[in-house]
Parts: structure tokens; sequence; C-alpha cells
């Protein structure tokens, strides 16, 4: 074998050579080379740069509805919460009998401004109060749990094709079930700046070097197959060897790792977000809005909702700091012009028992409410409050299908058809503007 | 039976063996394999010369301390319920829950030292395989600690799967409706004749024995009946079928009808035809390639039933045959994250790893031992890769490794605890204090001995030995003049074990290592 010298080989690979092209147009020659889809496509009419977004924000554990919009003048419910029963004074009045858990100003105010949607009562057929399978009920869209692919992964699949892997990205470190697609799973990453190849050393840029070329498949994918169906959770392609898997998702991890790594460096707000997971979660994400990711969904968690014991101080907490951070993140959205292209969407696997435990807490229940904000939403309150009396094994029964949340915001929000992503025709909701 | 490999056994070979049928090892270690021969290979993994015993089990684990454990929960709870008379509600409320977070607390250390007890037993064990078809059933009977919430339990059934890892899978199946862990992950404990629960009826059927399709909803409707009754005496640790709680009437199962009971039903599961097949083709896909052939698995069956369900005969078969060494099969499995970072001490020839890093890892990586996602087990092959876990892999090996200084991964993170915060069952701050104190003493491997000093004077010389440490087979031009050429700018005046850690660390941070 002939040893050409370190500058030699550098100069020879593609990726050696490319860095010092610029950022954006490095990666999207690069990807417009490997996904041989792409050539044909108008890619930009697909892409967040200037287009709508949806931050999905999970509160994990089951968030307690009851207790986040309280149907304060329902006599039932003070019966069943004796301890925890919120009164009149302690809520932010929406409506008559429709009072706010009062942890939450920001929200209240962005009632009264009409940015904010109350969609109640959501749920679907059949509930199971397993968080494992009731969260991957809400991340698939499928009742059943056993679709291998999730809703937001259909919808880059479907409507976002020959984009590149940032269509979605997960502030988590595992990937949601939500992301599960069959040819572009989006990326996952739970600081951004541990999201990249870390090497010791005093030249970290020279490895670097090589770590991309190792890390950069040897010939391009073959685009022809990018369509075809394929199989599991992952995005995988027919025909495709586990070797060349790994080199795509080594390329995708990489190519997407220094874009969000300089995206991340940019931008620097003057807005003060707290110190909460959640606070920072959300400045990440709006800095990657400021910093033009081509990003049209973004996924955050909030966890600790699963509140058996001693619910009253923790939840309350909690809601307050999913306040405090979404006052931020708007401030934010604001302050870079961007506030009129994001809407945020909560959900969680499912709601609390009505009434409350001997422990101070609630169980795991069924139907709760959600969470439509942004300045693109049409405020108010949708569906109807499940009645307190008649229940399903001492939990609130559904009037809201989730998947008829899920079609709003694809139809109306990010202005796909919504059957193809949710299989099926649910009614839509109407909180878009 | 299967064709038989015929051709000359290979070092290769036996370094594919060394890997499947464990988690790989040192050179050293292959070349012990290799001089053998494959026959004697794979009956000295088949049979083993280390005791099922030989890794005494944490003190808090032994039954009679686990038992005497579960009275003094109860006993502390009584407790507190006399000490709080004539207190507020509140008051109360807050010195029940501190004494539950001192139990929490206790817990979380058991899971931590029960996961580590496992993972050191995986990493050291001179019985690879016998641990290799442990994990393959914790896959197989998943069960969680997040639910069952008593680890001692699961290190119970963990040796319940070592006692019967390599032998009669009816056996192990009965066993496993008596399995106190699974009794409670499945909700048996609540099921008795006036409300059956057909939680483990439907995944004996579905998920352990036939697969779906094999059987009718009418079926899992009356086996649920026959498996009523089963209850664990938390005092003694025992399951014991409760007469008054079972249903002792007539089931029809399969079209046979008597006064079955749990065994009874597994009795009745292994005269389907789909037992013979359903196991085997899960065993093909765990040690040989992700889609099981079906012509494979209709040899596999034959042997399999004719065998007595004996596992045994079954994996001297497969690593027997010729399909095991077929050029498509070698080097063409997705480690898993257990098999990634146990490959990966072995060849680098770690003996154990900083108290707590192990299970940060695991956690990283999507696979924490003892914590399988849901009753299905985990999903393997590609379902491990993503962006975020191949990072998360690099940067291990950059911390294994030391080739990474401001090494990642030793943060705190909220995440774990995402789920079940509010009752305190996540380990993630616990855990991320542990870590941090511990690896700050983390020396890494021994590199004067991995790449002798003679041996980095010339850097093609040093990439060819660790490329047959760390791969055991060519990964390719490009890669390897990448190494050589990554070598010769890192050679100085003397090539370090820092730059011998960078180097080792870069020949990990690839697609190619992620194989095995």
């Amino acid at each position: 074998m002939v040893m050409k010298t370190r500058r030699e080989f550098l100069k020879s690979t593609v990726l050696g050579a490319s860095a010092t092209w610029t950022v954006p147009l490095f990666i999207e020659r690069t990807f417009a080379d490997l996904h041989a889809g792409t050539k044909d496509l108008a890619v930009q009419a697909v892409t967040g740069k200037d287009d709508t977004i949806l931050v999905v924000l999970q509160l994990a554990g089951g968030n307690d509805g009851l207790n986040t919009v309280v149907p304060y003048l329902d006599d039932a419910y003070h019966k069943a919460r004796p301890r925890l029963a919120k009164k009149e004074k302690d809520l932010i009045r929406l409506a008559d009998g429709v009072g706010l858990n009062s942890s939450m100003p920001f929200l209240g105010d962005l009632y009264g401004d009409g940015g904010l949607a109350v969609v109640r009562g959501v749920g679907y057929p059949n509930p199971n109060r397993s968080h494992f399978v009731s969260t991957s009920v809400w991340e698939t869209g499928d009742p059943n749990a056993k679709s291998n692919t999730g809703w937001l992964g259909r919808y880059f699949d479907n409507a976002c094709s020959g984009s590149d892997p940032t269509i979605g990205i997960s502030l988590n470190k595992t990937q949601p079930e939500a992301f599960g697609a069959m040819k572009n799973p989006g990326v996952c990453l739970s600081t951004p700046e541990l999201y990249r190849w870390i090497h010791g050393g005093g030249e970290q840029a020279e490895a670097e070097r090589f770590f991309e070329s190792l890390n950069a498949p040897d010939d391009a994918v073959d685009g022809a197959s990018i369509a075809e169906p394929a199989v599991g959770r992952v995005g995988s392609i027919v025909g495709e060897s586990n070797l060349e898997f790994l080199e795509r998702v080594a390329m995708d991890a990489r190519v997407s790792s220094k874009k969000i790594l300089e995206v991340a460096a940019k931008h620097r707000t003057k807005v003060r977000y707290d110190g909460t997971p959640v606070s920072r979660s959300l400045n990440m994400v709006a800095r990657m809005i400021a910093g033009k990711m081509p990003t049209r969904v973004y996924y955050v968690s909030h966890g600790g909702f699963d509140t058996h014991n001693g619910q009253i101080n923790s939840h309350d907490r909690l809601l307050g700091q999913l306040d405090g951070a979404l006052k931020s993140f708007f401030q934010d959205l604001r302050e870079q012009g961007n506030a009129d292209r994001v809407t945020v969407m909560t959900f969680s696997e499912f709601g609390r028992r009505v009434a409350e435990n001997a422990s101070s807490g609630t169980d795991h229940g069924k139907a709760s409410c959600l969470f439509v904000a942004g300045a693109g939403v049409k405020g108010g309150l949708y569906g109807t409050q499940p009645s307190l009396t008649d229940l399903s094994q001492g939990d609130l029964k559904h009037s809201v299908d989730f998947r008829q949340v899920y079609a709003t915001l694809l139809g109306d929000w990010l202005r796909t058809d919504p059957e193809a992503v949710l299989r099926g025709r649910y009614g839509k909701l109407g909180f878009m503007g | 039976m299967l064709p038989k490999a015929t051709r000359p056994w290979t070092r290769e070979e036996a370094a594919h063996l060394v890997r499947r049928a464990g988690f790989g090892g040192s050179p050293v270690e292959i070349d012990r394999i290799h001089a053998l021969g494959r026959e004697a290979a794979v009956e000295s993994l088949l049979n083993p010369d280390e005791a099922d015993g030989a890794y005494p089990l944490p003190e808090w684990a032994r039954m009679e301390n686990a038992m005497k454990e579960a009275r003094d929960r109860m006993e502390i709870v009584r407790q507190a319920r006399r000490a709080t008379n004539g207190m507020s509600a509140e008051e109360a409320e807050k010195v029940r829950r501190q004494k539950l977070q001192e139990l929490q607390r206790k817990a979380r250390m058991q899971e931590i030292e029960g996961g580590q007890w496992w993972f050191r037993r995986i990493l050291t064990t001179r019985a690879p395989l016998r641990e290799k078809m442990v994990i393959f059933w914790h896959d197989h009977f998943a069960t969680s600690a997040q639910k069952v919430k008593q680890p001692a339990l699961l290190l119970k059934q963990n040796e319940l799967f070592r006692e019967h890892a390599m032998g009669d899978f009816r056996e192990l199946t009965k066993g496993i409706v008596r399995d106190p862990a699974m009794l409670l992950y499945l909700d048996g404990q609540n099921s008795s004749k006036t409300k059956p629960n057909e939680n483990f009826a439907r995944e004996v059927m579905e998920l352990f024995t036939l697969g779906e399709g094999n059987y009718t909803e009418d079926d899992v409707h009356e086996a649920a009946r026959a498996f009523t009754g089963y209850t664990l005496n938390r005092l003694t640790g025992s399951v014991t079928q409760v007469e008054r709680r079972w249903d002792n009437g007539n089931k029809k199962i399969f079209g046979k009808t008597g006064k079955f009971d749990g065994n009874d039903v597994v009795d009745l599961i292994f005269q389907q035809p789909a037992a013979a097949s359903y196991v085997p083709s899960k065993l093909w896909s765990y040690f040989v390639e992700d889609e099981a052939p079906p012509v494979i698995v209709k040899e596999l069956a034959k042997s399999f039933a004719a065998g007595g369900f004996r596992i045994e005969p079954l994996l001297r078969e497969i690593f027997l045959s010729a399909a095991f060494y077929d050029g498509t099969v070698m080097r063409n499995q997705i480690k898993s994250p257990i098999q990634y970072l146990v490959q990966m001490c072995r060849e680098l020839e770690i003996p154990d790893l900083p108290a707590g890093y192990a299970l940060q890892s695991q956690q990283q990586l999507g696979q924490v031992l003892f914590m399988p996602p849901n009753v299905a087990g985990w999903d393997w092959g590609r379902a491990w890769i993503n962006t975020n876990t191949l990072l998360s892999r690099y940067n291990i090996a950059g911390v294994i490794t030391t080739g990474a200084v401001n090494a990642p991964g030793v943060d705190g993170d909220s995440n774990e605890m995402m789920m079940d915060a509010g009752e305190g069952a996540g380990n993630g701050r616990m855990l991320a204090r542990m870590v941090q104190r511990r690896m700050q003493d983390w020396k890494g491997p021994a590199y004067e001995k991995l790449a002798p000093r003679e041996l980095r004077e010339e850097p093609e010389k040093l990439v060819d030995a660790l490329i047959a440490r760390f791969f055991q087979a060519d990964p390719g031009t490009k890669q390897r003049s990448t190494f050589i050429e990554y070598a010769r700018s890192k050679k100085g005046v003397v090539f370090t074990n820092h730059e011998v850690a960078e180097l080792c660390h870069l020949m990990m941070s690839t697609p190619h290592y992620q194989l095995a």
C-alpha cells in the first residue's frame, strides 16, 4: 500500500477537504450527495428555516389534569379530594367554574391575551394505566401501542422527505418513540455540549479531521432505495447492511452535531431562564430556532408528575416550573422575532384518579387536559369537562380523542395531510387560528 | 441437523466464536480457544469450569436477609403509624414520608449494587456462554426492577436463569410460573379465581413460548384461570398456589379440557408445534443474524423437539454449523450496549470499571441490566443505534480508554428520574455523585502491557497490533490507513501512554467498532 503524507491524505478525502467550507453549505452538499432523494425536491419548502415550528412538551409521569385546570364549582371535585382540592381563591379564573392552577400566572395571562388553548377531557379508547404503555400510545398515535413508528416520525417521513435529520430534535437522551420513523427519525441529544465527539490532547481540530474521515461513508448512499419502507422502530433502509446503517447514523450524528454546536454557540439571549431542566431545554430550543435550524419539531420533557404521595407542593412546583420556562421561552422568541412561528403543545401519558389516595396523592388515571400555546393559537376552552360522577373505574372518561389534537396541529399548523400521518380521519378542533 | 462447518478452523473463526458465544477477549484468550480446535472450543463453552455459585451474592440479596428486611420494612411502617398518633394529618404524613424515603434510598442503593454484581460477573466470568444465556433469558422473561422494586427478588430470578441457562426450557418456564419477581411484574399476585388477571397468561404464550397467532383469546382467558392463586409469601420469599384463591374448575385450553393448574398449562403449551420453533428462532437471532432464515428455524425446531426442549444441544448445533461461520454473518452484528461495554473491557484487559460507571453507561446507551423497558424485552440490532447513542458510545470509549481528557458523561441528569421521580425510584443523582467521586481515580488500561514500548517505534506495527485486539479482522483499507496516519501524526520523540489511549479511542470511534 502506498502511504500518503498526512496532508495529502486529508486533502484526498472529501470530508477532510470540506472542513474549510462554511457549515451550512457543507451540510447541504453532504446531504444532497448522500441522500440522492433530495435531488428532485425543493428542499427548502419543508425546512423550518422560516416555516412553522411545533414544540412538543411532555409532562412525564401522568399530570393531574384536575388540579391543573380545576372545575372548582363542582361539589364532586371537593368531595373526592378533601385534602387536595383547590379553592376558588387559589385559582386563576378562566371561565365560570374553570380555574387555572395559580402556579401558572404566565399561562393565565396568555389565556387572557387569546394565546392559550385549553383542551379538556383528552384521552383514547380502552385506556391503559401503565406509564410505559400509555406513553407509547400517545407517542405512536396508536391506541394499541403496536405501531413501530411514531406520529412525528410518520410526519417526517410523509411530509419532509429529503430533509436532513435535524428536521426533528429531541432534547432527551433517548429517542422518543414519537420520532420512530421509516426513513428519518430525527436526532436526539441531551446537552449540545456533549453531543459531539470529545477527544483528548491539544490538537482537537486535527483529531477531528481523522474522526470525520472515519465516520463518513465511502460511497454515497443509494438514493433510489430511500423511498422503500423499512422495518423496525429505527430509520433503516431496505437492503442496507448493518455497516452501511451504522455509517449513515455516524454521518448524521457528526453532521448534526457540528451544526447544532455551531448554532448553539452563536445565539445569546438577554432573557433570563430558570435553572430547571425544562427551562434549560427550552432555552436550548430557542437558541436553535434563533440559529435558523431547519428543525420543524422539537421534543422536550418535563418529568416528575407521578404524584402518588404528598402531591400538593410537588405538583404546584412542577406546574410553576413549566410556567416559568414557557414565560422565558416566549419572551425570547418575541425578542428574536420568531414568536409567530412557534406553537407549543403539552401532553402527558394520562391524568390521575379523581379521588385522592390515602397518602395525599393521586394514582394513575385516564383522561386529562392539555395546553396548546403560541401566537398562532386561537385561545379558549376546547372539549368538554368530563363528568366527575360518571366515571370509568374512578377515572374521567375522555371526550376528545388525542388524535384530534394531533390532526389539528398537523393540518392547521404544520400544514400536512393528517390522515396520512395518523392513518385515519380525526375531526379537527379549530384551536389553530 | 444443520450442515456442520467442515472447513479448517481459523483464528478468525475462533475470535468470532469468542465474541458471539461470549463477550470477546484478549488476543491470548482467542489464541487459547483457537488452539483447542472447533469442537473442543465449543464444548469448553458449553461445559464451563465455574460453579453457578462462584460469585457470592451481596449480603442483602440472600433470601433470609431480604425477607428479614421485608419484615423490618413492615415494622418501620407500623412504628411510624404508632409514632404519628396524635399528630396532625400533615405532620404524620411528613414522618411517614421520611421513613419511606429512607427505605427507598436503601432499595436504590441495592439496585445499583445488584446491577454491579451482575456486570462484574459478566465481565470476569470463565463461563461467558452461560452469562450470555442468562442475559438472553433476562430479555426473554423480561422483568424490571422499576416495577418489582425488590432487587433481591431480581437476583433470585437471575439465579434461576443461571441454573437453567442451558438446560430444559420447559423446566425454566415452570420455574418462571413460580418466580416471585415475575409474579409481581405481571400482576399474578392479584390474580384469584374471582378476578383472574390475564397479563401473565397472555405473555406466557405470546412472548415466552409460542408467539402471536399460535393461540386464541379463549386459550388466554382459560389459562388465566389456571394461573390463579399463585401467591408470594413476602415473609418467606417463596411462591405457593393457595387453594382457596385457585380456580379449580374445568378449563378448555388448546382443545383439551381438565382441571388444569399452571404447570399443566405449561405442559399443554409445549405440545403445540410453535413451541419447538419460537425459542430456536430467537436464539438464532441472538447469536447469529438479525433475521433467522425459515429453513434454519425448521431444522432447529426438529432438533429442539427431539431433544426434549434442552438448550445445550441446540447451542452445540448452532456453534458447529457452517451457517454460523458464514462470511455474511461474521462481524455483522450490532453490539448491544452490554456487549459493547464488556467486550471493550475484555479487549483492553480491564478487570473492572469504577463503581457506578458501568450502570451510568448502560443508561446512556439504552440497556440497563434488571431494567428492560417492558415485558417484551429490549429491541435489538439496529434499534440500539441512533445519533445520540452512537456519540455516547464513542464518548464512553473516550472515558474508559482515557483517550478523552474532559470526559463527558459523568454529569448528573434528571432524565433518568423522569418516569417516577414522584416515587423517588430513580437513582440518577445518587449515581452521578458516586461516579464523580470514583472517576477521579480512574487510571485506564495498562498500556505498557497492551502496547509495549518497542511496538510504538513503528506506527504500522502498533496499529496492526491494536487492530488485531479490537477488530480481530481487517476493518478496511481506509480505516487502517487513517489509523496509521493518525499514529504517525502523533509520533513525537516518544509515544506516550496518553497518545496510545487517544489512538485506541479513535479506533473505537468508528462504525466498524460497533460490530461484533
